[in-house]
């Protein structure tokens, strides 16, 4: 939250997290299909316990890089780890990860229900009744009234909760959701909210990819940005925020008097609704508090000025392109 | 409890027979095997009705021909005829089918991305793939010889549950019944051969259609290139020439180097198939 933490740059390899503990970690990560390369020497870290929203234009590489991820594609180059497993050892992480990936895939002649007993059959974390977890994960992404309709007549939000509730069948510690919030309706998109605060809150990590940037930043505490599959940017999410506008909002009646005391303290400042605005750089916020008071301005309120992903976002994608 | 919960806790694949299961119930619940399935139990009935209306050839005709005629007034050898009719056609189209959607139906639903992410193993997907479409074409065929056989009673009779063979010999209905079931097992063999094809043409493709032109285009090439005098040569490697020895089992003494000249052709289809299917499904992107 301190002002002045820098942002990761694109130059150098970036990574989530200085904590060693990582649910999931790509080193190198290269991919190409002929001659499109769809991943470049990628290095990211998800650490555990977060929920890291993966942004990008389409076809940025997001869909890739978490196929390689899960072991669906190989990587040209470069190594994956998940949750401690790697190499041919990758897939036996596979039981504690539930993927929703590139949409739902189902059987359109079998019910909703019938559908997810037959991928609780192939779940090794499931032993014995295999109604209990499937009614339950139906019940969780509120599908429970519909569980029983075939597939085939399933709304596109509502195959996308099918998908959900699949990937939500045993409890996990790494959900990865390509999108989750496809085809959904606002209802649809607060209860996928609700499920990701529940997978956090019960210490999961969760790994989710979207271009609705509301979206993550209503519900991520990191962000990882790619475009023509190289990494840009990636971070706790309020870090990067702070680092790239940070500015502060003074509130004052002494408009004047605020100005002149900043600019002798050091600072550019401007006039700015009910108040001063003060863009990063120069003083930290307690120097900018201590230049008013000492100058006697009044000081009703001092907040950061709060940036918006969207914000963040565009100047990365843009400035890049 | 304990053992239990620990086995599921390390465990990194469900266990092999519930996935089985799984895939036999899945297998029997879709509409397409069904329809199948009824289409085959029809062969054997229409036959027989069909001779039960003409009478079959005249009694002064026997050199009609081969098969077909050989059921008039002959109930038991209507199993075997049908079985051998269905094999042109129906049967590899049923087996066909359930390969196709075996592998390349999953991949085009993106259930198989499912399944690998459980994960079930890539080997293990095979196998439990494997078991689905044995299950179809062994309920195929002995659909075929049991309706077959209760069709021939019924519907055409004979000499008192008894099978005149092509050779003019009598057997009695035990020894009878052992040469549908012979034939049914021959039948199953050579069904198996066409599956391991189109699961191994089915690993390369996520489009259904491939795998069955792909098999019902080979057969018929198969057959034209039998057809051809100068390729002569050709006829060991050929899967479809080895399938009229069917008949054989109605000839007595009962002649085997047809029968085993072409399952074993059919054993080498079957392991080329499926070695291949396992080589490329461990591969394959999900």
């Amino acid at each position: 939250m301190t002002a002045g933490t820098s942002a990761p740059t694109d130059q150098q390899p970036a990574t989530v997290s200085s904590s060693d503990a990582v649910a999931a970690r790509v080193r190198g990560l290269r991919k190409t299909f002929g001659d499109t390369v769809a991943i470049d020497d990628v290095d990211l870290d998800v650490p555990a316990g977060a929920v890291l929203g993966m942004l990008g234009p389409n076809g940025s590489g997001k869909t890739t890089l978490i196929r390689m991820l899960l072991g669906l594609t190989r990587p040209t180059a470069g190594t994956v780890e998940l949750l401690g497993r790697s190499g041919n050892d990758l897939a036996s992480a596979l039981p504690d990860v539930g993927a929703l990936v590139e949409g739902p895939g189902f059987h359109p002649f079998l019910s909703g229900r019938d559908n997810l007993l037959r991928a609780a059959a192939a779940e090794p974390r499931l032993d014995g009744n295999l109604r209990e977890p499937v009614d339950a994960a139906l019940e969780r992404v509120g599908l429970a009234d519909a569980a029983r309709k075939r597939y085939r007549a399933y709304s596109l939000g509502m195959k996308q909760r099918l998908g959900l509730a699949a990937a939500l069948l045993v409890p996990r510690r790494l959900v990865v959701l390509d999108e989750p919030t496809n085809g959904l309706d606002p209802a649809g998109t607060r209860d996928v909210r609700r499920v990701v605060a529940e997978l956090r809150a019960s210490g999961a990590t969760v790994l989710l990819s979207s271009h609705l940037l509301a979206e993550v930043e209503a519900v991520c505490s990191h962000v990882a940005v790619l475009q023509t599959g190289t990494l840009l940017v990636a971070g706790e999410l309020q870090t990067l925020l702070d680092a790239d506008t940070g500015g502060l909002v003074v509130s004052t009646p002494d408009v004047d008097d605020a100005i002149l005391a900043l600019r002798e303290a050091g600072a550019p400042s401007y006039r700015a609704e009910g108040g001063v605005a003060v863009p990063p750089g120069r003083l930290e916020a307690p120097e900018v508090v201590a230049a008013l008071v000492a100058a006697g301005v009044a000081v009703w309120e001092v907040h950061r000025r709060r940036a918006h992903l969207e914000e963040l976002f565009a100047r990365l994608t843009e400035e890049d392109a | 409890m304990t053992t239990l919960e620990t086995r599921t806790a390390t465990r990194t694949t469900a266990p092999l027979g519930r996935l089985a299961a799984a895939e036999v119930r899945w297998v029997l619940r879709r509409p397409r095997t069904l329809v199948l399935l009824g289409l085959l139990a029809l062969v054997p009935v229409a036959i027989g009705v069909g001779i039960a209306l003409t009478g079959g050839p005249g009694d002064g005709d026997r050199d009609g021909p081969g098969l077909v005629a050989a059921v008039a007034g002959n109930g038991l050898v209507l199993p075997i005829a049908a079985m051998g009719l269905a094999l042109t056609l129906l049967l590899p189209l049923t087996v066909a089918t359930a390969s196709a959607d075996a592998l390349a139906g999953e991949a085009s639903h993106g259930t198989l991305r499912g399944l690998l992410l459980a994960p079930v193993g890539r080997t293990r997907l095979v196998v439990m793939k494997a078991v689905g479409v044995v299950t179809v074409a062994v309920l195929a065929v002995l659909l075929v010889a049991v309706v077959g056989v209760l069709t021939g009673l019924v519907v055409v009779g004979g000499p008192s549950g008894t099978m005149i063979t092509l050779s003019g010999t009598t057997l009695g209905l035990g020894e009878a019944l052992g040469r549908v079931l012979l034939v049914a097992a021959w039948t199953v063999v050579q069904l198996l051969a066409v599956a391991a094809v189109a699961l191994a043409v089915s690993a390369f493709t996520e489009h259904p259609l491939v795998v069955l032109a792909s098999v019902l285009g080979g057969l018929i090439v198969f057959g034209v290139l039998a057809a051809i005098p100068s390729l002569e040569w050709l006829q060991p490697l050929l899967l479809t020439s080895g399938w009229s020895a069917g008949t054989d089992a109605l000839r007595d003494p009962l002649p085997l180097d047809g029968l085993v000249s072409s399952t074993g052709r059919a054993l080498v289809y079957l392991v080329l198939g499926v070695g291949i299917t396992v080589w490329r499904m461990r591969r394959r992107d999900g």
